[in-house]
């Protein structure tokens, strides 16, 4: 009996064990052949299909309205181009970069890659592929300018083509400036006029509005840079920081004012409703008239909402505008290791040139930087484009002549900058201290910059 | 020689986990141990640094005392929370009563969901400053704040979200509730004991290598919860890093800054807290668990 019973579960163990191996098997396989990339599976889809399908997987961030045109943009390139097909994967912002690097790291990153300010970062690191072979030929930049090439040319070699013009900005709802009959700023308007102008809109409109999101909290940094731009200082130069202890201090004491006199979103209603996330925003309820974007944003948030949106200066300062000259701000990469490098070059070159692509694309990811392109969109151009072209054309002109230089560790110093901002907003904090912990941060995220 | 048939056949049984631990698990675990004396970008290759991310850690990271001081917060809260109402439900699930099989399901169903990221994102909605919690308090003439946005309150939603996933440690009480032998009650209540004496003085002491079980797994399942406050702060912990449990602050650090030795070095910091927890719960249990047949 108990022999019988040793048996059977020997038998059962064995079972098991059988099905274990199987499946960590399998686990195997699908693992390395992610891990490698397209090579192996690449391979063997080339060696048994006689057509010679090339497979490019694609990614980018952005809201939904630009993921429907890119995926319009992509389903066209493929029927132009019947031996190439795109797998695209596309997300929010959030978490876009950890997801990529984990990629990077694992060598099975997308053959296409939408990169921001940081691609220098990503050049550095060898993550991506050198465009030049195919200037000229299969990639053609002729109606670039100059200086739309120069931000992602290292050592003569050309990493990446830029996806559009744009710069930072304030986003506002003439909506509710209107209701409140508040006269909109000219583009020399100061902090003072700012104040005002937030004060009357949280008065006039009543209970749960607010004139202006604070720009001292949350994660976006340029509200700061281009208040220490306008009053004579920089976040960073050169491996440095080029501000003191007291320009912080001014800065979140401004927005502590303007706090307590009503005009700043509370932080509870900040976090809860973040405004870089569009869905959320409450710019787009009505609630909310003033916040810091990027300023081809504008459509995702106007495509939510009935109010009418604009783009707004930042205030000037003791030295006038804190704008610096607007900046290729997305740019269209291929992965170092991709197996097909001119594939990719192609439809990098499809994106920037081809006439019925663009007129897809609009300006989305901000101004098109070739010339062409641009007077066919401007012919047909919606009222929202021009905002954008009358406000990027605004900042070129008032720009300061500074050469802007992003901060090397762009990501900690948005985390560094929102946890400080809070802790002011919350009351956890005074500005002192506050302040003093957000020195010795920076200080040693330029340290750890320095290192790398 | 029948001893060792049965152990053998016990090996057998554990071969799987074996060998999946060996083929799956332990290269990781020992290329965490070297990359946590590296400085890794995930970009470039590794560099030898020693013990420099282990002396940062314990001099020169608030955040990180911020995150173990959370973390600890969390798992105090939780666990003792988690336990006493899966304990409480399962006792009311024990009273014999009709469709018994239908009310364990239902019960175990938030075990299945709570885990997932759709649940963490209804639990961002349920305690937001318009939820229908707030609008349950409302109902008492309670003006609720944003739970979720105030670091005043936000780990107390994180906590109430891990006390709702209480059906699997409630099912495994219901087992051991099952196992105490009916005969104690009867003699105890002819011998004129209460519900509460009964309770006190019959179902705990049995209980105890149950509760020993669910204290231990619960616990540590606890100190590695994550995707609870990835969701509902939105990836950073906050606000003011109120939820910046352990697990959350290693993602950041490894994938978001790129300082992955410096994470793989985290990841050991927490597998001796947590083995420290779980050694001081098998120290402290025979001083408090009971076990009914006759070994020691």
């Amino acid at each position: 009996m108990s022999n019988k019973k040793a048996i059977a579960m020997l038998l059962l163990a064995l079972m098991m064990l059988i099905a274990a191996c199987g499946s960590g098997k399998n686990n195997a396989q699908d693992s390395s052949s992610s891990s490698a990339g397209s090579s192996p599976s690449g391979s063997s889809a080339t060696s048994s299909a006689p057509a010679e399908t090339i497979e490019l997987r694609m990614t980018w961030w952005g809201s939904d309205a630009r993921h429907e045109k890119t995926l319009k943009v992509i389903e066209l390139f493929e029927q132009k181009n019947p031996g190439i097909k795109i797998t695209p994967e596309y997300s929010g912002f959030d978490g876009y970069f950890d997801k990529l690097n984990t990629q990077i790291a694992a060598g099975n990153a997308p053959d296409l890659i939408q990169m921001g300010g940081n691609i220098r970062e990503y050049i550095d690191k060898n993550a991506l592929l050198d465009l030049s072979p195919y200037v000229g030929n299969v990639l053609n930049l002729e109606d670039f300018s100059e200086g739309l090439l120069k931000k992602a040319t290292v050592d003569n070699k050309f990493y990446g083509v830029t996806l559009g013009v744009s710069t930072f900005g304030l986003l506002y709802n003439a909506t509710m400036f209107e209701k409140a009959g508040v006269p909109l700023p000219s583009e020399n308007w100061t902090y003072e006029d700012f104040k005002n102008a937030a004060v009357t809109i949280s008065r006039k409109l009543g209970p749960g509005h607010y004139g202006t999101y604070d720009l001292s909290s949350g994660n976006n940094t340029s509200g700061l840079s281009t208040f220490l731009l306008s009053n004579g200082k920089e976040l960073y130069r050169d491996g440095d920081r080029r501000f003191d202890r007291q320009d912080m201090i001014d800065w979140f004491t401004l927005w502590d004012d303007m706090r307590k006199a009503g005009a700043v979103t509370p932080p509870d209603v900040m976090v809860a409703n973040p405004p870089g996330e569009i869905d959320k925003s409450l710019i787009v309820q009505g609630k909310v008239a003033i916040q810091a974007a990027a300023a081809s944003q504008i459509y995702g948030f106007q495509e939510l909402t009935q109010d009418k949106l604009g783009l707004l200066v930042f205030p000037v300062g003791s030295k006038g505008s804190g704008h610096v000259t607007p900046d290729p701000g997305q740019y269209m990469t291929g992965y170092a290791k991709t197996e097909h490098p001119e594939a990719v070059a192609k439809f990098i070159n499809f994106m920037v040139n081809d006439p019925d692509a663009a007129l897809i694309l609009g300006n989305d990811r901000g101004v098109p930087p070739s010339g062409k392109i641009r007077d066919l969109l401007a012919a047909q151009s919606t009222p929202t484009d021009k905002v954008l072209y009358d406000f990027v054309s605004t900042v070129s002109r008032i720009a300061s002549d500074v050469d802007y230089q992003q901060f090397p560790l762009d990501n900690e110093l948005l985390k560094l900058y929102q946890v400080t901002g809070e802790k002011i907003a919350f009351g956890a904090q005074s500005i002192d201290a506050a302040v003093d912990e957000f020195m010795t941060e920076i200080d040693k995220l330029i340290v750890k910059a320095k290192a790398q | 020689m029948q001893k060792y048939k049965t152990y053998a056949a016990g090996y057998l049984f554990l071969l799987p986990w074996l060998l999946g631990f060996a083929l799956l698990y332990m290269g990781p675990i020992f290329a965490s141990l070297y990359l946590s004396f590296t400085s890794y970008d995930l970009l470039t290759a590794p560099k030898w640094i020693g013990w420099a991310n282990y002396r940062t850690m314990f001099t020169d990271d608030y955040r990180l005392a911020d995150s173990v001081n959370v973390t600890f917060q969390y798992v105090f809260l939780s666990v003792p929370f988690r336990l006493a109402f899966a304990l409480g439900l399962a006792l009311l699930l024990n009273q014999g009563m009709k469709l018994l099989g239908l009310y364990r399901t239902i019960y175990y169903i938030p075990s299945l969901l709570g885990g997932s990221v759709a649940i963490s994102v209804l639990w961002r909605q349920v305690f937001s400053k318009e939820g229908i919690f707030n609008d349950a308090l409302g109902l008492l003439g309670i003006s609720g704040p944003n739970w979720i946005a105030d670091p005043k309150y936000a780990i107390f939603s994180l906590v109430g979200l891990s006390v709702w996933q209480f059906g699997a440690v409630m099912i495994i009480f219901l087992a051991g509730l099952k196992q105490i032998p009916q005969e104690f009650y009867e003699a105890a209540t002819v011998d004129g004991a209460g519900a509460f004496r009964r309770f006190w003085r019959i179902t705990l002491p049995l209980l105890t290598p149950v509760i020993f079980f669910n204290l231990t797994i619960t616990l540590i399942q606890s100190f590695q919860t994550f995707t609870k406050a990835f969701i509902i702060s939105g990836g950073n912990g906050g606000p003011i890093n109120s939820t910046l449990l352990y697990s959350l602050y290693l993602y950041i650090k490894g994938f978001s800054f790129l300082e992955m030795g410096y994470a793989s070095a985290m990841a050991w910091l927490l597998l001796v807290i947590v083995a420290t927890m779980t050694a001081l719960m098998f120290l402290s249990s025979r001083y408090w668990v009971f076990y009914s047949d006759g070994r020691d």
